[in-house]
């Protein structure tokens, strides 16, 4: 056993639940729930020769202590013997009176709390708490709908007092936003007078409270946890590719919430990661379009062959993007190479003055590493803007990007210009100019690998179903999403809200194989198992390789394989 | 038994002698004042060390409420480092009800309490000493503030006290008036500017204290008796009143005697010698009740309890409670017992600080029942709810205030049960719960 490991921590890792509210494995231990109260005992040792007391069997004699013991705190200690409500009626018995005590003045408004479900006190009252209450008294009345900041609203009665949100703010974020106010009975937490809880990573109080007492105010009342399946992958607003679970019902992202991955994010989440999923619901486009009228996939690719067959390979500028998957960028780039085309550049998303050096970065993009990895360079507005205007390009081929909305160019300066665009949003600024228009699933609905800003190559898994028929994502969303609640609410099967849309690993290879060149993988598997095999900077990086917490490259250039962070 | 406390009719007082204006400098001077510390600077008889030999060969024990022998507990203050600060810190958050011992001594000796701290703070090599006040003793402070500032003009305190190299400062801190922060790890919190939250032993105060340094904390009556120890000796300290806990003992009366007060005489004064005669028998000469010995946590004695019970700890625990701070609740036969209990249970539950879950939800839950009975509306299945509750809370939190919210009402309910049956509606079925004896 590791020195000055918790004994509560000891049997977390080896799967022996006890029962606990306060104590987080990131934070100090306040040990004031007292729900995780055990005996303990250590051999006895003589005084005078130092060794331990045996009994007449040979076995070492256990003094327990004369008090219960909180296991978040203690210690685990050579020769510790620890009873658990498994082995000791006292144990379970004191947990029992705790959890009769934290329920006394909870208000157990259960059936309209956002936390039903998915709620310690609520899993662990059933698991170890009394079946009734003995309480006759009214309980206390503290405030309730009270919006701490922006993103976080309080339910002060439903709060047990972990302390687990106000050690957030001191000890992890550190704006120590949040306190304890009042006293005893009263107590809840709160901000200082004049200080408004809004700091960029608000929200975790929300996934660390172990009651409703905080909720997101984006979120609440608008799903329960079981009705909408959940889904790990990563996010999507910047560089870092901190873990996440999407919960989705029928078809719509509604929430967001961190997944622990320690060579990440830790537990943690950004607010600007959890709330950037409308993105994924809202504006989607309705099927291909050519020249802005509505035709089928096939009509469209063979379109798109089309527009590039019949031209000089170097009068067309292939723009790869730091939004799509790492393999959808590999098969343009084998495209651009087919038709005689330059290695395509990508559109940088940097927003000096962002990042924070945690969990936020400059680049706004998932996936620039991959691009940069793939030998993208960054796309120079003003060359391209130049041979523009210089008439040196005839087909613009942009894949899941926007030149005019991020400002590369003007849509002035694109008249003449035959342009492909794979596009997530009908909102697209590109999209009038777009001579064939393909709606591209985004990273809610693909497979794929996002590189993060460390060299962390992750996976993204669809969390929901696109329109048509496409095997491999059907078998990938049942095998990612380990349905927590078997939900048979979320009909992710129904047409509804499913947007009319491909992948980039379909729709790329339909257009390579209508100017001649064969791109068929069987999925983005293989396309990574390839990559990881013949491009030196992917090295190893294969789907099993990743699997739940991803697998870190080599530092691109050096030669020393980096361990792989578990 | 019978009382420890000899001679107790003729003992001179130390404490709180009967000189007129001793808080005044020139009158604590001419009385002997700082005399103790002035040895133990300048003569060769004395160093840190021995200073705090003769505290532990004295049998000095705190006057807090708990009892700890105060010398043992110096030294378990780690070697002194020059790179690490270290403190000593006086507890005058006196807020027990029922306890205003302290008070008299800021009151009517302050430079006592300095001259002790400054002695202990030369045991222990420290450079910083805090006075934590309780903020409702406002008047004190300001009184203790103007002392202390014409014991620095003297040098007493501050740079190379009376010309050694020896220098400690002593800040006054004024608390903003929590029970709980009398609880030493609550008090550091508190001192540090934090919330009063009791913290998780260990580390103890001398491992991690104020500011996570080396700390010991004493309690007001236990540094002022320092300065006595060293200038009268520990043999001479360790012959007054009870051997296990011996000294003078500063007992706080109140309750329903005829001259209520805090009284110095030794330790191990017989129970009854102090109501009867300290303190001038019992109001209207009514029938004695009840007496609660040291303070509102300690279990209650009922009045055929306490024959030859003398107030240190060995005698009280046998008789059925405890020391504690050695403030006497007196209570006349037309003492509503639940009434008092309901009083207790709602100062434990507005003190509560609501960090550990038994005792922040139990607190106001006793006090519910409580007050449920003495309104007429109990049940007779209450009481044993309110046992049990007591069980549910006792040992189970970070510090003690749940149990000293516990035990009155453990106690007093089952000491003094027929009362409390009594108020409560009759139980529909015939019962025939005997009153426990004890």
């Amino acid at each position: 056993m590791e020195d000055g490991v918790t004994l509560l921590q000891s049997c977390l890792d080896e799967d022996l639940e006890i029962p606990h509210f306060c104590y987080h494995p990131a934070m100090t231990a306040p040990a004031n729930c007292r729900q995780c109260l055990v005996e303990v005992g250590m051999p006895r040792v003589d005084r005078e020769t130092r060794e331990r007391v045996m009994d007449e069997d040979g076995n070492p004699v256990i003094d327990f202590m004369p008090k219960l013991q909180t296991s978040c705190s203690m210690k685990v200690a050579d020769g510790m013997v620890v009873r658990s409500h498994r082995t000791s009626e006292l144990v379970k018995r004191a947990q029992k009176d705790n959890l009769e005590f934290l329920l006394i003045n909870h208000p157990l408004d259960c059936p309209i709390c956002d936390q039903a479900g998915n709620c310690p006190l609520q899993n662990q009252t059933y698991k170890y708490g009394p079946e009734g209450s003995r309480f006759e008294f009214r309980k206390v009345a503290k405030p309730k709908n009270i919006e701490l900041g922006p993103r976080v609203v309080l339910d002060g009665e439903r709060c047990i007092n972990c302390t687990r949100c106000t050690r957030f703010t001191q000890e992890i974020s550190g704006s120590h936003q949040l306190t304890i106010i009042e006293r005893g009975v009263r107590n809840y937490p709160m901000t200082p007078p004049g200080v408004v809880f809004d700091e960029p990573y608000s929200m975790n109080v929300i996934d660390i409270c172990p009651v409703g007492a905080l909720t997101s105010k984006d979120h609440r009342f608008k799903a329960r946890i079981w009705e909408m399946s959940q889904t790990p992958s990563i996010s999507t607003t910047n560089a870092k590719g901190s873990n996440c679970v999407y919960h989705v019902k029928d078809n719509l992202v509604l929430n967001i919430t961190t997944r622990t991955n320690m060579g990440v994010n830790e537990f943690w989440l950004a607010d600007e990661d959890r709330l950037d999923y409308k993105k994924f619901n809202e504006n989607r486009p309705d099927g291909p379009t050519v020249r802005g009228q509505a035709r089928d996939w096939d009509a469209a690719w063979t379109e798109a062959a089309t527009l590039l067959s019949g031209v000089d390979g170097a009068r067309i500028q292939f723009l790869g993007s730091a939004h799509a998957t790492t393999e959808d960028n590999y098969l343009l780039s084998r495209l651009a190479a087919h038709v005689g085309a330059d290695t395509p550049s990508y559109i940088p998303h940097i927003e000096e003055g962002h990042g924070d050096g945690w969990l936020r970065t400059d680049d706004r993009a998932p996936n620039s590493q991959g691009c940069e990895r793939l030998g993208f360079f960054p796309v120079d507005a003003d060359v391209l803007k130049s041979r523009l205007s210089a008439g040196e390009i005839d087909v613009l081929y942009v894949m899941e990007d926007d030149p005019v909305g991020t400002g590369v160019c003007a849509l002035s300066d694109l008249e003449g210009v035959k342009i492909i665009l794979h596009h997530y949003h009908s909102t697209n600024a590109t999209l009038p100019a777009a001579s064939v228009a393909l709606p591209a699933a985004m990273a809610v609905e693909t497979v794929g690998t996002f590189v993060n800003c460390d060299g962390h190559a992750q996976r993204l898994r669809p969390a929901k179903a696109i329109r048509g028929v496409n095997r491999t994502l059907a078998m990938e969303v049942g095998k990612s999403r380990a349905d927590l609640h078997g939900t048979p609410f979320d009909r992710w099967y129904t047409e509804s809200n499913m947007v009319d849309c491909e992948p980039g690993w379909v729709s790329i290879p339909a257009i390579a194989e209508r100017v001649g060149l064969n791109l068929s993988y069987k999925g983005p598997r293989a396309i990574m198992a390839e990559l990881s095999d013949s491009n030196p900077a992917f090295q190893g990086a294969t789907y099993d390789a990743m699997g739940e917490w991803g697998f870190r490259l080599d530092v691109v250039g050096q030669s020393e394989p980096h361990p792989q962070t578990a | 038994m019978a009382s420890k406390a000899g001679d107790w009719r003729n003992y001179e007082r130390v404490l709180l002698p009967p000189v007129k204006d001793l808080h005044r400098l020139d009158v604590f001077e001419n009385h002997g004042g700082y005399d103790a510390l002035r040895q133990a600077l300048t003569t060769e008889k004395w160093n840190p060390s021995s200073v705090t030999e003769e505290v532990k060969k004295s049998g000095l024990r705190g006057r807090g409420g708990a009892g700890f022998p105060t010398g043992l507990k110096w030294t378990f203050m780690p070697p002194a480092n020059p790179d690490i600060p270290r403190f000593i810190c006086c507890n005058a958050d006196e807020s027990e009800p029922g306890t205003f011992k302290d008070r008299q001594v800021m009151e009517y000796n302050p430079h006592r309490i300095f001259e002790g701290m400054i002695l202990a703070g030369y045991a222990m090599t420290i450079k910083t000493a805090y006075l934590y006040v309780r903020g409702e003793y406002a008047d004190w402070i300001t009184h203790m503030e103007r002392e202390l500032e014409k014991a620095y003009a003297k040098g007493y305190v501050g740079k190379n006290i009376m010309g050694s190299d020896f220098s400690m400062d002593i800040v006054i801190h004024k608390g903003a008036g929590a029970y709980i922060c009398g609880e030493e790890s609550s008090l550091m919190n508190s001192l540090e500017g934090k919330r009063a939250y009791p913290r998780i032993k260990p580390p103890f105060p001398a491992q991690k204290g104020i500011w996570n340094y080396p700390t010991t904390i004493n309690n007001v009556e236990t540094f002022a008796h320092v300065p006595l120890i060293l200038s009268r000796g520990a043999d001479w300290f360790s012959s007054i009143g009870a051997p296990s806990s011996p000294g003078p003992v500063l007992y706080g009366i109140s309750g329903h005697v005829n001259r209520p007060g805090v009284y110095e005489y030794p330790s191990g004064m017989l129970i009854s010698d102090l109501i009867d005669h300290v303190a001038g028998g019992m109001r209207g000469g009514k029938k004695l009740k009840a007496v609660v010995p040291g303070g509102s946590s300690v279990p209650v004695l009922r009045a055929d309890m306490i024959d030859g019970v003398a107030m240190d700890p060995d005698s009280l625990r046998e008789a059925g409670s405890m020391l504690g701070t050695a403030g006497m609740l007196v209570m006349d036969e037309d003492t509503d017992m639940v009434s008092f209990l309901r009083r207790i249970t709602r100062f434990y539950h507005h003190e509560s600080c609501g960090q550990c879950t038994p005792c922040r939800e139990g607190t106001g839950w006793l006090e519910n029942i409580v007050t449920r009975i003495d309104e007429g509306e109990g049940n007779m299945k209450d009481l044993d709810l309110l046992i049990d509750l007591c069980s549910q809370m006792e040992g189970r939190t970070v510090c003690a205030l749940a149990d000293a919210a516990a035990w009155p009402v453990r106690h007093t309910i089952t000491r003094f049960r027929e009362e409390f049956e009594a108020k409560c509606r009759p139980s529909l079925v015939a019962t025939h719960v005997e009153s426990a004896a004890v």
